[in-house]
Order: C-alpha cells, then sequence, then structure tokens
C-alpha cells in the first residue's frame, strides 16, 4: 500500500523531470519512458523492495540524459553561452580562492556575484564579436580591446568606492564611447580601430584634464595605470587596422 | 529522414547491448532493460536516460525502428511501444561480433606469447 502511494508520486516526479527533454526527444520517447518507469517501480514493489534508492538512481541516471540530449540538440549560441558560463565559473575561482587565502579580501556574495556577471558578459561579447571574421588580428584586437574595457571599468569601480569622487565616474565616458562606436562601426575591423584610436585619445585627454587629486605617489600609480590602458586601446586599435587591411587585400 | 549507418565504427556498450536484446525479436523499453540485464548476467543495469538516448541515436542510425503499439500478454493490459532490428542493425551487430573476435584473436595470441 504505502509502496503503491510511494510509486504514483515517484512517476508523477518522474513525468514532471522528463518535460525538461527536448520537445522532439519528448514526444517520441516520453511516453515510453514514463511507462519504463512504471514497470521498474511495480518490480520493485512486487520485489518488496524500497523504492526510495531505485527512484533516486533512476532520477540522476535520466537527468544525465537530459543535459546530454539538451547539449546535443543546443545551438551554437546556447552552447556558446554554456562553455563561457562555465569558463567565468572557473574565472571566479581565481577571487573565491583569493578571498580565502589573502587577508583583507572580504567580498560579499554580491560582489562575487558582479563579478561572475560581468565575466559572462564580456566572454559572450568576445565569443559573438570574434566570430565575426577569421583573421587572427581581429579576434586579437577583440579580446584585448574587451581585457582593457574589463580592467578600466572594474578598476574604476574600485576606485569610484574607495575615494568616493564621482568626478572618476567620466572613466566610464571611455567605455562608453567603445560601445557607441563599436554600433556604429558595426562591428566592421575599419571602423573598430577608429573606435579603439578614439578611445586611447579620450583616456589620454581625460588624464591630462581631469585632477586626480591624489598625493604625489599615487598619481605616479594613475599615471602609469592610465599610460597602461591607452597602451592596450592603441594596440587593439592596431590589431584591427592590420586585420581591415588585410580584408582588403 | 533517418541516417544510415554505413560506417562500421566500433559500438558503443549500450548500442551492443540494445542490439543484441533485439536480436531475438521486438521488445519494449522495460523488456530491453530485463534482457540487457539477462544477457550480461546482471551485470550491466541500464537506466532509461541511457536506455531511450542510446535509441534516439539508434534510430536516427537506421539500426532500429518503432513497431506497433500493443499490449504485452506476460504484463498489465497497457500498450507499449515495441522496437526492432532494422537489416542495418543486425549488419552492425554481426560486424561487431566480428570485429570483437578479431580483437580476442588477437588478445589470445599476445597472451600466449607472453606465456
Amino acid at each position: 500500500m504505502g509502496n503503491n502511494v510511494k510509486g504514483r508520486r515517484y512517476r508523477k516526479c518522474y513525468a514532471n523531470l522528463l518535460q525538461l527533454y527536448p520537445r522532439a526527444f519528448r514526444d517520441r520517447f516520453g511516453e515510453g519512458m514514463a511507462q519504463t518507469f512504471h514497470d521498474l517501480c511495480r518490480e520493485h514493489g512486487d520485489a518488496g523492495r524500497g523504492l526510495f534508492g531505485f527512484a533516486l538512481w533512476t532520477f540522476c541516471e535520466t537527468l544525465v540524459g537530459i543535459v546530454r540530449e539538451n547539449l546535443m540538440r543546443m545551438n551554437y549560441l546556447g552552447k556558446t553561452m554554456l562553455r563561457v558560463a562555465f569558463m567565468s565559473l572557473g574565472l571566479l575561482m581565481v577571487p573565491l580562492v583569493a578571498s580565502q587565502v589573502v587577508e583583507g579580501w572580504n567580498w560579499k556574495p554580491g560582489g562575487f556575484v558582479i563579478v561572475y556577471v560581468l565575466f559572462f558578459v564580456t566572454g559572450m561579447a568576445y565569443a559573438m564579436i570574434a566570430r565575426k571574421m577569421g583573421a587572427w588580428s581581429y579576434k586579437a584586437g577583440v579580446g584585448v580591446a574587451l581585457v582593457a574595457g574589463f580592467a578600466l571599468g572594474w578598476s574604476n569601480m574600485v576606485h569610484v568606492a574607495d575615494s568616493e569622487n564621482p568626478a572618476n565616474l567620466v572613466y566610464y565616458s571611455v567605455l562608453v564611447l567603445g560601445i557607441v562606436g563599436a554600433c556604429l562601426a558595426r562591428l566592421e575591423a575599419r571602423g573598430l580601430a577608429r573606435t579603439l584610436f578614439a578611445m586611447a585619445a579620450t583616456l589620454t585627454l581625460i588624464a591630462v584634464i581631469v585632477p586626480s587629486g591624489a598625493p604625489p605617489y599615487m598619481a605616479r600609480n594613475m599615471a602609469i595605470g592610465h599610460g597602461l590602458f591607452v597602451v592596450l586601446f592603441t594596440a587593439s586599435g592596431l590589431l584591427f587596422r592590420h586585420a581591415s587591411l588585410a580584408e582588403l587585400k | 529522414m533517418a541516417k544510415k549507418n554505413t560506417v562500421q565504427a566500433p559500438l558503443t556498450p549500450a548500442v551492443l547491448h540494445i542490439l543484441l536484446a533485439l536480436s531475438t525479436g521486438e521488445r519494449h523499453g522495460y523488456g530491453i532493460m530485463k534482457q540487457v540485464e539477462a544477457d550480461s548476467q546482471g551485470k550491466v543495469k541500464m537506466g532509461p536516460g541511457t536506455l531511450y538516448g542510446s535509441m534516439s541515436r539508434m534510430m536516427e542510425a537506421g539500426l532500429i525502428r518503432e513497431s506497433a503499439k500493443r499490449v504485452d500478454p506476460e504484463m498489465d493490459d497497457e500498450r507499449r511501444i515495441y522496437y526492432q532490428l532494422t537489416g542495418a542493425g543486425r549488419a552492425a551487430l554481426k560486424a561487431e561480433l566480428i570485429r570483437y573476435r578479431g580483437v580476442v584473436a588477437v588478445a589470445e595470441g599476445r597472451l600466449a606469447h607472453g606465456q
């Protein structure tokens, strides 16, 4: 009696689990799978064996099948998203481990979520933009631009939080310029080269015009930081220029 | 349209067991599971996820096909979907057994030399 009630409950859960299969697979095999599970439940019940262990094993085994079938039927976007999601998770391990080891590194859970989202968005941006062109210089240009953009955005976020100086928000104009430029250029190499050069020039201008208000020893470090970002944006621009010239040949 | 399996690549253990189970006649999902268990003397226990996942690929490869839905006289009065081997499935099973024989012959030869 007890096994019957449990069996009915497990069969209902199993039918719900089968909904996670891709539609085409479910339409073809869903009924047969539910029937087979029913038969297996009855076999266990008739033998007087408990259903919990069997149901747990079958649910896990079916779940593996669901993941496999969904992966096989995923399109490029789905596969890319999954790959980037796992890579972002791998990268997240760095701050996660560091927060356990490095003294004073005490991020709140929200901080990890933000970093994960940033990793994911940057990774997806790379995957979607880099496939626009086969040239290595284009892919490298996208990579350098995104890494530099990510680092600039991140360091500025930390700097604004530490200094509580809203004037530093002006650095985000460089990133906005990059996004607008990339959209206007429709991700064409030539337009992206111009955009990256414009970003480097804007950053240089900001570094010269906007007073940092930092003490002299900090100002030197900031100048080095600015220089590094300008070099990265320029390098990315040169890579896009190379890709655009290669396209013309 | 189903892809036909023209390349005689080694079969996965699950596919081989399903082909073996269906080699003696049509079976439904639960029947295949029980036959696999019996053929392997209880060593292979296939869950529904593995069974139907493998069968999906086997149907795409043209190794098996669905048969008529009917009641199993040895079980309850529920109608079940039966599966059966195709000609390609039977040929794949034969080819796999020949491959196995070859592997066994090589292995036995090596072991005999090693003694």
